[in-house]
This record gives C-alpha cells, sequence and structure tokens, in this order.
C-alpha cells in the first residue's frame, strides 16, 4: 500500500529535523508507546499497545533511521508484528521551510499481513492515514512545548 | 474461529452495567454485529464482555415535544418498522433500510453501530443531516452532544473509558421537509462506499433549508456544509442541484481500498449527492 501526505510543524526545520530523530519525542508521537530502546546506532525497538474499534493488541516493533541528509530528508523504516498481524514500511520524509513552520512531506510504501490484512483490507488505508495524522499532531505539540 | 475465553455478564439494569464497565477492560455488547465477528477472528481480545442486550428501559422510541429520543438497545429493524420514525423521522426509516441485511437489522444496535464509528456505517450519514444530540452515561456523569462532536475520527468517538451511549435524540421532522439517503453499496459487507442522506425544505419556490451527510468517502463522516450553503437561497433547480453537490468532496482526503479509489469514491459522491438532493427536493411538500 503507498501512503503519502504532507503536515505542516510549528517549528524551523532545523528543530523539526532534530524532533524526528529524538527517540523520546519519537516514543511519545507513536501511539500507544511509552519508550524506545536503543539498540544500535539509530535503530530502536519499541513496544505498541494499539487499540482501535474493538481491534487491540500488543505489537513489538522496530524503527530505524538512515540516510540522513539534515535538515532535509531521511529515511524511516519501521516493522511490527503482533498477534493480529505485521506490518512493513518503509518511507522517505522530506522537509521543507516555511517562514516560522516545516512542511513535512512523506511518501513511502507499507506492507501489512496476517489476519488484520486478509479481513481488514476495507479499512486499512483509513486507519493507517489516521494513525499518521495522530503521529503529526503529537508531533507538532512536541514542537511548541 | 472460536474467540478467546472472556468472562461474560448481562446486568438488568443501567447502573449495574455502567459500574461493570467502570473497571478495567470490560467491553460493552450491543447486538454484537461488529463485536463478536472480530473477537472469532480473535482480532478483538476482551476479557470481559457486558452484555446490555438485557437492561430494561435501554430500548425504546418515544416523542418528547419536538424530538423524538431513541434507546441505545434499538436495533435497526425496530427503528424501519416505527410508525412514529415513519411518520416523523423518515430519512432514519430509509437510512436503517439500507443496514447490512436483515439478521444484521434484527440484532444490530443503534447505539451499537454509534459507538463502533465505522466510517462506512449508514446511520451517521443522516445522523449528521439530522443535527441529532446523543446521550452519554457513566457511572459518575451524565453528558449530552451534538453528534458532529460525538465522531472524533476513524473508530474514534468522544466516548470516555466506562461511558456508554444512553439515547440518540433526533428532531421531529417538519412536515414540508423532503428528505433522502442514497447509497452505493458495497455487496460483501453491505456498508456503504459512499451515502448521502439529504434533509431540504422549500418556500415559495427558494431551498429555504438544506442539511446534507457523508459516510464512507472519508475516515470519518461528515456534514457537507458547503453543500448546503451553496443550495440554500436558490431555487433547487436541477442546474443548481448539479452545482452544489459538484462540492460535496471538496477538500477531503477520500477512503481508497479494493472496492473503489479515492477518485472513484468522490465521484460517486458528486453523483450520489445529485440523487439523494433530487430526490428530497421532490418529496418536499
Amino acid at each position: 500500500m503507498k501512503i503519502s501526505g504532507s503536515y505542516t510543524v510549528p517549528a524551523s526545520r532545523e528543530r523539526t529535523y532534530q524532533l524526528l530523530q529524538d527517540p523520546a519525542v519519537l516514543a511519545k508521537c507513536m501511539p500507544g508507546t511509552d519508550h524506545l530502546d536503543k539498540v544500535a546506532e539509530d535503530e530502536y525497538e519499541m513496544k505498541m499497545k494499539m487499540a482501535i474499534a474493538s481491534i487491540g493488541g500488543l505489537f513489538t516493533g522496530k524503527v530505524r533511521l538512515a540516510d540522513q541528509n539534515p535538515p532535509e530528508s531521511f529515511r524511516l523504516l519501521v516493522e511490527g508484528n503482533g498477534k493480529i498481524g505485521f506490518l512493513k514500511g518503509e518511507g522517505l520524509l522530506n522537509l521543507i521551510g516555511q517562514a516560522d513552520s516545516t512542511e513535512v512531506n512523506y511518501k513511502g510504501d507499507v506492507q501489512v499481513g496476517g489476519t488484520i490484512a486478509s479481513v481488514g483490507q476495507r479499512l486499512l488505508d483509513t486507519t493507517s492515514r489516521m494513525i499518521i495524522k495522530k503521529f503529526f499532531e503529537k508531533l507538532a505539540e512536541a514542537a511548541v512545548e | 474461529m472460536i474467540a478467546q475465553n472472556f468472562e461474560y455478564s448481562a446486568p438488568t439494569t443501567l447502573v449495574d452495567a455502567l459500574r461493570l464497565l467502570s473497571d478495567g477492560d470490560a467491553k460493552a455488547l450491543a447486538g454484537g454485529m461488529s463485536l463478536i465477528p472480530l473477537m472469532k477472528l480473535r482480532l478483538a481480545t476482551p476479557e470481559q464482555l457486558v452484555d446490555l442486550g438485557r437492561i430494561a428501559g435501554l430500548n425504546y422510541i418515544r416523542q418528547d415535544k419536538d424530538v423524538i429520543r431513541i434507546g441505545a438497545t434499538t436495533t435497526h429493524y425496530e427503528v424501519q418498522s416505527s410508525a412514529l420514525l415513519r411518520a416523523s423521522c423518515p430519512l432514519l426509516v430509509e437510512t436503517a433500510n439500507h443496514i447490512g441485511d436483515i439478521q444484521v437489522r434484527n440484532r444490530g444496535t443503534m447505539g451499537g453501530s454509534v459507538a463502533h464509528a465505522d466510517p462506512a456505517a449508514d446511520y451517521p450519514a443522516s445522523l449528521l443531516a439530522l443535527e441529532a444530540r446523543v446521550v452519554l452515561v457513566s457511572a459518575k456523569s451524565e453528558r449530552e452532544m451534538p453528534i458532529s462532536d460525538f465522531f472524533v475520527d476513524t473508530f474514534t468517538t468522544a466516548l470516555e473509558p466506562g461511558e456508554l451511549i444512553r439515547e440518540v435524540i433526533v428532531p421531529v421532522e417538519d412536515p414540508s421537509a423532503g428528505t433522502s439517503y442514497q447509497k452505493v453499496l458495497q455487496v460483501a459487507s453491505g456498508f456503504a462506499i459512499v451515502g448521502i442522506a439529504a434533509r431540504i425544505r422549500q418556500s415559495g419556490g427558494t431551498v429555504t433549508f438544506a442539511r446534507m451527510g457523508v459516510t464512507g468517502l472519508a475516515g470519518k463522516p461528515y456534514r457537507a456544509i458547503n453543500v448546503e450553503q451553496a443550495l440554500e437561497g436558490t431555487p433547487g433547480s436541477p442546474a443548481d442541484i448539479q452545482k452544489a453537490a459538484a462540492l460535496v468532496a471538496d477538500g477531503v482526503e477520500a477512503n481508497s481500498d479494493l472496492h473503489a479509489s479515492a477518485h472513484y469514491r468522490k465521484h460517486l459522491a458528486g453523483v450520489y449527492t445529485m440523487r439523494a438532493l433530487a430526490v428530497a427536493s421532490a418529496r418536499t411538500a
């Protein structure tokens, strides 16, 4: 599944880039995640507790940051596994500086498998967009803190 | 598949149900038309189910001055076959006719459907067009809010943990109003690819009032206020309807799945908005 979109973060490009590289900030912005454990340089493990509709579950996952080109762009690689399915995704984030904010453009590809994908097709797109929206809303909050 | 083990309770009063729901992971069971399939697939694994089906006094449709109050456990079939609603809120009856199949309509409930907040459910379009209100209760509090504030996002509502919908309140329809719900059905699931609810009043050859609700198109159901505004004050001619309907998906990030791409969904929304408005307009007195 291809995903793409754009969000505005109320902070300078340098600060936005820095926020997106900060494991404490990422943990705060990812729904259902308490903290990230560093397992290698720019690679973190996490536990996510998701609850959407009646569907809930614990996921273990990994986030990796790559191809860093501060403060312009980097690649974000995510994978997660849980009882109800798995997901693997990769996206390129591009930061465009505005007067007093930053436009973050993302473009990527996500694969979802397992039970959730076979029965939840109808809602994968809508639900993944909601999760990304929540992430950027939290990031915008973190930017003004 | 068989659901994971869970504890089951079937309280007979709302107070008992709210007490059971106030602690921990308990999940409310209404008609079970969404929850039970999810449990059987083990996508949902609640530890405790609180069945609302035996609570007396939660299943009713009654008029209270200029509004109609619908209890949370009222089934779609009961809405569909209510003489009171047929006479005083026909849009809701027409919408209930479109939900799922006869088995779903026999079991599924107003409160369950609204609380589940599936972005393609039928009721939300009509409830938005009706400017309905919901009454939410918990062990500690009771509050009422407009339905437009209730739907927050995909499967996300304003319900707090431990809170239940007690009733949905809709207005008694103006006798001169014309209403219609038009839907493109996804055949396998019965859910709306797009569903459009329209309410219109006309006076002296002018559209004086228009309300539009849209489901299935976006991450959450919404009121197409731009369509309403474009139509109000015009004669409501086919050309006026066409012009207003073209605005229905403006600025909306449309859903996309294997049944309909975002582009096609937006196209359908325009066409079905025209149809809903044309039918509603023809039904005005």
